[in-house]
């Protein structure tokens, strides 16, 4: 008996998209709408300074044991959003959760599972190192022990009982990391956890994030320095103008932007006919020479089509390498050249 | 062992000000002044006063002093650490607003309440090893109330530096004050009082109940007037003051009192408001 079949409805298992008027977000549905919703931490706020909107609905989540890098211009609002999440100060509109915990109704309870470092790091320099972590554990019901451990840690040990009045920039900035990290928080803050270090502490730093990470923190950074948010961060947020541009992980937004992947291709000599048969391959989007090194820009899967072309006019390959779109091309994009 | 956050981040004020030599140099200067104005004090007499006797001698520089220490030693507390950058790092601690304020009060004030305690007792030692009939209970209710009026001054600093946006205007705001309850004031009021009524009258010590009343509204009348109440001062003027019949030593004391829960209660009011 023949069996009859009737067309799929394809539109109707087509999740429709859904908008969110007011933090004017587009999903991908209103199932994906209501997870982040659920999930999220930071919900549409903001803060206004006189007439100036320094944060205008910001609204994003950050996911739980995951590295976010927050990054935008200066005066974008990095920090007013840092200080906002910490409830240093008072935002005009919205809500703020950490662990489940409104900021600034239960920020007491939610600090327990906060650590901070700001941009600017301060002691008081009157007291050693020691006794300046110590008071901080104290309050966080923290052991010496532990301070001790960390400023060892820390590669500061020699001067374990020197007064901070005393310390260089990169010191403060390392003992600084120490209190953001004290007590094993499950969410830390770093504004700008680079400044003032040089090259071994930035390493120090960076494997303190890392370590912090393996652990099960949760980490906010904001920092300048985009090779290193790139190097470390799972996802990304950049905000430019008080608004929140973009949050993905760099490929992701590279896509989302087009971006594509650069092939960088030394040769023994070039020539003009190498040049026009590049050019005549669909999918390069962009040459650029730099010596006897050609940079394109193309698709993964034009990249042999790309050799092929250079082979047929004569052109001998030294060396070759991919390179995927940077987060500063994605930052700039984003930002419009940061202006 | 667990404590409040409040006495943790006073003891840390304390340790801070005792690397400062704070609390030494102060103490030093309390005791050489009570020395000093004991022995050098009476115009009418050589040598070592009674307690009582420097106490009077003492009151005005008091009333001097203390303010001016006490200002100096709060003006910065908030607005100093907010403008180095420590309250961001403090404020994201698990604590609040409420007990960084109280925190930072118990600690100034234990600062000023030791100095006060150390200097004059010390200075009180030498005064009774070289008198006799000293009055132990009167110089006590002396440097009590001395730390009362030095607390009455540690809430308006710390109340000033919750309210400006700058140190170097917090710290303008604390001498202003000095200056206020110290000259402005009082000149002020002496100004009604010599419009109100005759030279005679002024003469005759009779003074006015409004007059007495309206002076309460400056705390160093009030410490004055509480001296003077309970521990039957004259201060060597030539006509006692009478006082109206509702002042008492327990009810100048209790202004005072009133004077420092107002401007905790306005400083943690204030600095909840604040953005760091």
């Amino acid at each position: 008996m023949a069996r009859t079949y009737s067309k799929p409805n394809i539109e109707s298992t087509k999740p429709k998209p859904y908008y969110d008027t007011r933090t004017r977000q587009l999903f991908e549905s209103r199932e994906a709408y209501e997870e982040y919703q659920r999930q999220k931490n930071i919900e549409a706020f903001e803060k206004i300074y006189g007439k100036v909107k320094a944060v205008d609905n910001v609204s994003f989540n950050v996911n739980k044991g995951e590295i976010f890098g927050f990054l935008g211009p200066n005066g974008a609002g990095k920090t007013t959003t840092i200080k906002s999440i910490l409830d240093l100060i008072n935002i005009n509109s919205g809500q703020i959760k950490i662990n489940n915990l409104e900021i600034s109704k239960q920020g007491k309870e939610a600090k327990k599972k906060i650590g901070y470092l700001p941009e600017k790091v301060a002691f008081y320099d009157n007291l050693t190192a020691l006794q300046n972590l110590y008071f901080y554990a104290e309050i966080r019901n923290a052991s010496k022990e532990e301070c001790k451990k960390l400023i060892d840690d820390l590669g500061l040990s020699e001067a374990i009982n020197k007064k901070v009045g005393k310390f260089s920039k990169g010191m403060i900035q390392r003992l600084g990391m120490a209190r953001a990290i004290l007590g094993n928080p499950s969410v830390i803050i770093l504004d700008e956890p680079s400044g003032g270090l040089d090259p071994r502490g930035v390493v120090l730093i960076r494997d303190k994030i890392r370590e912090m990470k393996d652990k099960g923190s949760t980490i906010f950074v904001s920092s300048h320095i985009l090779s290193e948010i790139q190097e470390i961060c799972d996802r990304v947020g950049i905000i430019d103008r008080g608004k929140l541009v973009a949050k993905d992980s760099v490929s992701t937004l590279s896509t989302k932007l087009d971006l594509k992947p650069k092939i960088s291709i030394e040769l023994e000599a070039i020539n003009d006919s190498i040049i026009k048969s590049i050019k005549g391959v669909k999918g390069v989007d962009k040459l650029d020479i730099k010596d006897k090194t050609l940079e394109v820009a193309c698709e993964p899967k034009t990249k042999s089509k790309v050799i092929v072309a250079i082979e047929k006019a004569g052109g001998n390959i030294v060396n070759l390498k991919t390179k995927e779109p940077s987060l500063e091309e994605v930052f700039m994009r984003y930002t419009g050249g940061g202006k | 062992m667990i404590l409040n956050p409040s006495l943790i981040i006073a003891k840390k004020e304390i340790m801070d000000n005792i690397r400062n030599k704070w609390i030494i140099i102060l103490s030093i200067i309390f005791a050489l002044l009570t020395v000093v104005v004991s022995y050098f004090g009476s115009i009418y007499t050589e040598g070592w006063q009674d307690l009582g006797t420097t106490i009077a001698g003492m009151m005005s520089l008091v009333q001097f002093l203390v303010p001016i220490i006490a200002l100096v030693l709060g003006y910065g507390a908030i607005i100093s650490e907010i403008e180095r950058g420590s309250m961001s790092a403090l404020l994201s601690q698990p604590t609040s607003r409420l007990e960084i304020i109280l925190g930072k009060f118990i600690g100034l004030g234990a600062i000023i309440s030791i100095t006060i305690l150390v200097g004059f007792g010390f200075g009180g030692i030498i005064i009774a090893l070289n008198v006799s009939n000293t009055n132990y209970v009167d110089y006590l209710i002396f440097i009590l109330s001395t730390i009362l009026i030095g607390l009455v001054f540690l809430s308006l600093a710390i109340f000033f530096s919750t309210l400006f946006k700058k140190r170097s205007t917090a710290m303008g705001g604390a001498i202003f004050l000095w200056f206020f309850f110290n000259m402005i004031l009082p000149i002020i009021f002496a100004g009604i009082l010599f419009m109100s009524i005759s030279f005679s009258e002024l003469l005759d010590g009779t003074i006015p109940e409004w007059y007495q009343y309206l002076t309460l509204i400056n705390p160093l009348s009030v410490y004055s007037n509480l001296n003077s109440i309970a521990l039957n001062l004259n201060f060597g003027q030539a006509v006692s003051i009478s006082y109206p019949s509702m002042f008492s030593g327990e009810l100048m004391a209790g202004i005072l009192f009133l004077w420092i829960i107002v401007l905790i209660f306005l400083s943690i009011w204030r600095f909840n408001n604040k953005d760091v």
